[in-house]
């Protein structure tokens, strides 16, 4: 993570999401795949080909592409399919776009119940025996029964969660870096899913994006950074108020 | 020698001396800016390269000077809500911190009986210029025992004039014993921990000797805690004189 300033003078924390090694794997047609939309599967990540049996490498061979250590579902509509095999860069996105990330969480094992669920536990002190982080009652008398789902101990993090609506501020092609606004799940170096925003307030905020998606093979060339307007370049004097 | 010709040999006179200023080379190279050198952990370096890029690029514009903790500098930032629109701090240095883009220092002065801390980022782009008023290093790397010390010790002038100083001097040690207030203090400055020798305990000794017992000798010798900094300095230093000579 990262500080940025804006031109105004403010400072936001980024963090840097890289780009490894992307292919589309396989389109997945609606029909086939028995929900609204069609869908293609995406992998990131070389990985050594060795740990897995063959049967598992049949849809990078397919594709013509190593080995991925992850692969995920994008539901896409149809004029947005692309053919697998083609590499994703990070100029896919673009900066002033909205973003959700999506990635497991930061696993703590088996947690009590005042980590996991935040509860008060009870005073430390007071005449209180033995009982100083317990959940204390877990259901009433008339209910005679403890419903599903009540908070109690268990095992925390690891699971797949979403931060929505973060901005992209800055764009780096040469090392397919997508700088992103606020702090995203996960630890360090792990695996995250980035999609365009669902939330209904970004719905038009994204101008000319590239569509289908950006090649590197095509016509445009693009700078080695890509900025939002808002954000204070370096190569800028000091800001000041008029 | 016996000559060629039997006439005296040739005057040959003596090699010039090659002076090599071994001192303006070393100055130059010895000093890297703390928050250059990544912190021990499992981050890509790329991150640390990258942000390093955005510094170099940032020092290319805004000259950062060289100071260490102890310095006297002046700050002056772009503040919206004052009349000339930018504001002036004086302040003795009394902690360098953070890494990356988001490294710190704190100044600190006493104004009309009333003691005062800011904290700068170095690469804030609302700071329009950072003056060293005067270059002294202190014993210790953190000051922050100052907020305990009688406010003497605090005390800059704010229309202090720029010490001159020479080039390639090499930056004076002030050597300073501060006298404390008197006990409690913000932190129990007397343990080993904070390993202070910039201060003069007037303690009883038995108090002094009681503090010991919290010391932790075997900490200098805990191989799990080396961090050999010694290698990516180079290669830091280097590419810092390819982009900043230029």
């Amino acid at each position: 993570m990262m500080p940025i300033w804006t031109k105004s003078g403010e400072k936001h924390a980024v963090t840097l999401l890289k780009v490894q090694d992307c292919h589309v794997l396989r389109y997945v047609s609606k029909e086939e795949s028995g929900g609204k939309t069609a869908k293609l599967l995406v992998g990131g990540k070389n990985v050594s080909p060795f740990s897995k049996p063959e049967s598992a490498h049949e849809i990078f061979r397919e594709a013509g592409v190593p080995r991925k250590q992850k692969v995920t579902t994008f539901n896409v509509t149809d004029d947005a399919i692309i053919k697998p095999g083609t590499p994703l860069y990070a100029a896919h996105f673009r900066p002033g776009q909205f973003v959700d990330v999506t990635a497991k969480t930061i696993g703590k094992g088996f947690q009590g119940v005042m980590k996991r669920w935040g509860f008060k536990g009870q005073p430390a002190s007071h005449g209180q025996t033995k009982t100083h982080r317990r959940p204390g009652a877990i259901s009433t008398n008339q209910a005679a029964k403890v419903y599903r789902g009540k908070k109690m101990p268990g095992k925390m993090g690891n699971i797949y969660r979403t931060s929505f609506g973060l901005k992209v501020w800055r764009i780096n092609t040469k090392h397919d870096i997508i700088y992103v606004n606020g702090s995203v799940p996960g630890h360090t170096n792990c695996l995250v899913k980035v999609r365009d925003s669902k939330l209904p307030t970004y719905k038009d905020c994204n101008k000319n994006p590239p569509f289908p998606t950006f090649f590197a093979d095509g016509d445009e060339e693009l700078p080695e950074d890509l900025f939002d307007e808002e954000i204070f370049q370096f190569t800028d004097p000091s800001v000041t108020f008029a | 020698r016996v000559s060629s010709d039997g006439k005296p040999p040739k005057f040959q006179p003596p090699p010039k001396p090659v002076i090599i200023d071994r001192k303006t080379q070393k100055e130059e190279s010895r000093f890297l800016s703390p928050e250059f050198i990544p912190p021990r952990g499992r981050k890509d370096p790329l991150k640390y390269y990258i942000e390093r890029k955005d510094m170099i690029q940032r020092r290319k514009v805004f000259n950062i000077p060289e100071f260490y903790v102890g310095h006297i500098l002046a700050v002056t930032t772009a503040n919206p809500l004052a009349s000339d629109k930018c504001s002036r701090f004086v302040g003795i240095c009394i902690q360098r911190g953070g890494t990356g883009l988001g490294a710190t220092f704190v100044l600190r002065n006493v104004i009309e009986d009333q003691g005062v801390e800011i904290c700068y980022e170095l690469y804030s782009p609302r700071i329009q210029a950072i003056e060293v008023l005067k270059l002294e290093k202190r014993l210790d790397e953190n000051l922050m025992y100052l907020r305990d010390a009688l406010p003497e010790y605090s005390t800059v002038d704010v229309n202090m004039k720029p010490v001159p100083r020479m080039d390639h001097e090499e930056i004076p040690v002030n050597k300073v014993q501060v006298r404390m207030k008197p006990k409690p203090w913000s932190k129990r400055w007397e343990r080993p921990k904070y390993n202070i020798k910039g201060i003069k305990f007037e303690l009883p000794e038995h108090k002094m000797q009681a503090a010991q017992k919290w010391s932790q000798p075997w900490l200098e010798f805990d191989m799990l805690r080396e961090y050999d900094t010694s290698k990516i300095e180079e290669k830091i230093r280097k590419e810092l004189r390819e982009e900043l000579g230029k």
